[in-house]
C-alpha cells in the first residue's frame, strides 16, 4: 500500500487515544509523512470522506455512535480499533452493569429521554475490525507499528501472551509477592507491564489473552484471600461487556 | 586448579579493590524475600546472604531480555551493521547452579552456531562464585549442579573465619594476586574445606530421584490425562521459562522506521509455554494446549540435552517453581511421572 489515506475518528471515549497519536513526538512528522491524514477529529478541521484506513477510538454508546461507525465502515477498507473502549467496550461498559435505562435516569433525571444512549459495546460488535491497538491508553508504538505493517504489507505482531512475560523480561518483583493482586496472568501484554512496573496490579486494560485460564486465575485470587466480588472487580473495570456477554450465554 | 585462602578480614578490601577495577555485578536485597543481581558501587550495597533471586544473573548479563542485533538501511544503498555491545564485567557472588546454568548457555551459544553477541560478552566476563544459600525450592544437588567444576575464575567457600578459594583460570590467578591478600592453603584448610563441602550438600532441602526418568518419560508421554492434570492450572504465562538460567529461546523482531528507510532487528526472551510459540504459517499450532507445552518443556529440560550434550538442561535452581503462580512444580511432576509408571 503506498501512502494510504487515513481517518482518525472518535466515538464514546475520552479522546486520549487520539492524543496519543499527537503525542508521538519524535515520530509524529514521519508518521504524517508516511500517510495522508484526511480526517482527525481531535487535530484537524479539514474533513474528507475518502479514506483507506480508519483508526477508531471509543465505544458505541449511542445510536448516533452506531450510525457514524456504520458510515465509517462503509468507506474504510481497513478498520483499526484503538484503545480499550473501542476494543473491549472499556470503562463505558460499567453503565451496562447498572442497566442503561437506570444509568440514564441517574445521570440525566427527567431529561433522560433527550439522550439516545444504548447498551455500550465495542466496535467489533457491529463491524469487522481488522486490528486492535488495545490498552488504556494504547501504546503509541503499537499504533504506529500496525499502520507501518499495513504500508509494508506485513501482518502486525500483536502480543497474545500474558503481561507476566513482560514483567519477567524487566526483572520486576511480582505484585503477588508484595501482597497485591494482579490480572497479569490472564491479561494481554503489549504495554511493557506498565502498571506492575509501578508496583500496581494489572487491571487488564488490553483485555484478556485469547485463551485465558480463568479458573486458574480464580484459584490464584482465592489463594490470596479474595472474594468472588474482588475477582469480578478485576475484570469489570475494562471488561464488563465481555462479562455480561458470558453471563448471558 | 589452584587453591588459596582468603582471610575474612581481608574480604572487604578485596571486594572494594574489584569494584575499583571492574564493573561488579553482585546480589542486592530488593524485598523482604528477594534479591537480584545489579551493578554495585560499594561493598555495602552487596548482600551475600541471599536465597532467592528473581533472575539468573549470568543470563541477564550475557543474553539480555531485549537486545539489538543489527541495524540496516534499505533502498538504493542497502547497509547492514551488526550491533554488539559488550564490556569488561565481573559477576560476584554467584552460586554453583547458576554457574552451571551459564556453562550450559556457553555451550548452546557456541555449538552449531557461534552467537557473537553472547560470546563477546562471555569472553569479557569474569566470574567469582560462592557457596550460596540454596532457596527452599532449590534441588540442584539432585541434578548434580550444586558444585561447579568450571566456568568461574575464582570460587569461594566459607570455612569459618576464612574462605577456601578455588582458582579456575589464569585470569582468576591474576585477580587473586592483584586485588587480594591470598595465602597458600594448609592441610588444616583442606580438611576444613572437605568438611564444609559435606555440610553444604545437606543444605538442599529438596531431593528428587531422576533414576529411570529418561525411560519413564517415554512411557507416560502419550498419557493425555496425566499431562492435562499436571497442566490444568497453567496460565501459559512463560514465567517459568524466562526466569530459567538455561532457557535460551528468543524471538527476533523487526522495528522498521516509519519512513521505511531502515530499521533495527532485536531479540527478546521467548517462551515455549505461551500459546503462539508453536504457531506456524497457515495458522497451524503444533503445541496447541497447556498439556502439550508443559511436557515439551520437561522434555527439553530433562531429556533433550541428555541426548545432545550428556547433561540435563535443568540445574535445579528452583526459580520456575517460585515464579509459577499456578504452583506447577517441576520436581513434584518428576515424581508424578515416576508414580504414573509404577501404577
Ligand atoms: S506482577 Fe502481575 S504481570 Fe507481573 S509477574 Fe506478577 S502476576 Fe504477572
Ligand atoms: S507453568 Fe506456571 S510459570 Fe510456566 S507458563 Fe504455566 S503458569 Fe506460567
Amino acid at each position: 500500500m503506498s501512502k494510504p489515506k487515513v481517518g482518525v475518528f472518535g466515538l464514546a471515549g475520552c479522546g486520549g487515544c487520539q492524543l496519543e497519536i499527537l503525542n508521538l513526538e519524535d515520530e509524529l512528522i514521519d508518521f504524517i509523512c508516511a500517510v495522508d491524514i484526511v480526517h482527525f477529529t481531535e487535530a484537524i478541521t479539514e474533513h474528507s470522506d475518502t479514506y483507506d484506513i480508519a483508526l477508531i477510538e471509543g465505544s458505541v454508546s449511542t445510536k448516533h455512535d452506531l450510525e457514524r461507525l456504520e458510515h465509517i465502515a462503509s468507506v474504510a477498507k481497513i478498520i483499526i480499533a484503538i484503545g480499550a473502549c473501542s476494543s473491549t467496550g472499556g470503562l463505558n461498559c460499567l453503565k451496562n452493569l447498572y442497566g442503561t435505562e437506570k444509568a440514564k435516569e441517574l445521570v440525566y433525571g427527567d431529561k433522560k429521554d433527550w439522550i439516545d444512549a444504548i447498551d455500550t459495546k465495542p466496535i467489533d460488535a457491529y463491524v469487522k475490525v481488522d486490528y486492535h491497538a488495545r490498552g488504556c491508553p494504547p501504546t503509541r508504538a503499537e499504533i504506529v507499528d500496525i499502520v507501518k505493517s499495513l504500508i509494508m504489507g506485513k501482518v502486525p505482531e500483536i502480543p497474545d501472551y500474558p503481561v507476566c512475560i513482560e514483567c519477567k523480561r524487566l526483572g520486576n518483583i511480582c505484585v503477588y509477592e508484595t501482597g497485591g493482586t494482579c490480572m497479569g496472568p490472564v491479561a494481554r501484554a503489549g504495554c511493557n507491564a506498565r502498571c506492575p512496573s509501578a508496583n500496581s496490579g494489572c487491571e487488564a486494560c488490553r483485555g484478556p489473552v485469547d485463551d485465558p485460564n480463568i479458573n486458574a486465575q480464580k484459584d490464584l485470587l482465592d489463594r490470596y484471600g479474595l472474594t468472588v466480588e474482588d475477582i469480578m472487580e478485576g475484570f469489570n473495570l475494562y471488561n464488563a461487556c465481555k462479562k455480561i456477554e458470558q453471563k448471558n450465554k | 586448579m589452584l587453591y588459596k585462602i582468603l582471610d575474612k578480614k581481608d574480604f572487604k578490601d578485596f571486594v572494594n579493590n574489584l569494584i575499583s577495577a571492574y564493573e561488579v555485578t553482585a546480589p542486592k536485597k530488593i524485598s523482604q524475600a528477594l534479591h537480584d543481581f545489579f551493578p554495585i558501587k560499594s561493598y555495602e550495597e552487596m548482600d551475600l546472604s541471599y536465597k532467592r533471586t528473581t533472575l539468573p544473573p549470568a543470563k541477564k548479563m550475557l543474553f539480555p531480555s531485549n537486545e539489538a542485533l543489527a541495524s540496516y538501511t534499505v533502498g538504493n544503498n542497502i547497509e547492514v551493521k551488526s550491533l554488539n555491545e559488550s564490556k569488561e564485567q565481573l559477576l560476584f557472588g554467584v552460586g554453583a547452579w547458576d554457574i552451571n546454568g551459564m556453562n550450559f548457555l556457553d555451550r548452546i551459544f557456541s555449538t552449531d552456531f557461534i552467537d557473537e553477541n553472547y560470546m563477546e560478552k562471555r569472553k569479557k566476563l569474569k566470574v567469582i562464585g560462592i557457596d550460596a544459600e540454596p532457596s527452599d525450592a532449590n534441588f540442584a544437588s539432585s541434578v548434580g549442579s550444586e558444585f561447579a567444576k568450571e566456568g568461574f575464575d575464582l570460587f569461594l567457600s566459607d570455612i569459618g573465619d576464612k574462605y577456601f578459594v578455588r582458582i579456575g583460570t589464569a585470569a582468576g590467578a591474576e585477580i587473586a594476586s592483584k586485588f587480594g591478600d591470598f595465602l597458600d592453603a594448609s592441610d588444616v584448610d583442606y580438611s576444613a574445606y572437605d568438611r564444609q563441602m559435606d555440610l553444604y550438600k545437606n543444605k538442599f532441602n529438596v531431593n528428587v530421584n531422576l533414576d529411570n526418568f529418561f525411560e519413564n518419560f517415554e512411557i507416560v508421554y502419550g498419557k493425555k490425562d496425566l499431562w492435562e492434570k499436571l497442566a490444568k492450572s497453567c496460565f501459559s504465562c512463560g514465567s517459568c521459562n524466562l526466569v530459567c538460567p538455561t532457557c535460551f529461546c528468543f524471538n527476533v523482531r523487526d522495528d522498521i522506521k516509519i519512513d521505511l528507510a531502515g530499521g533495527i532487528k532485536s531479540r527478546q526472551w521467548d517462551s515455549c509455554m505461551i500459546s503462539n510459540y508453536g504457531l506456524v504459517a497457515g495458522g497451524h499450532n503444533f503445541r496447541p494446549d497447556e498439556a502439550n507445552r508443559l511436557k515439551q518443556r520437561y522434555r527439553c529440560k530433562l531429556k533433550t540435552f541428555v541426548e545432545k550434550f550428556g547433561q540435563y538442561s535443568c540445574v535445579g535452581c528452583g526459580r520456575c517453581v517460585e515464579a509459577c503462580l499456578a504452583k506447577i512444580n517441576i520436581y513434584e511432576d518428576i515424581n508424578a511421572v515416576k508414580e504414573e509408571v509404577s501404577i
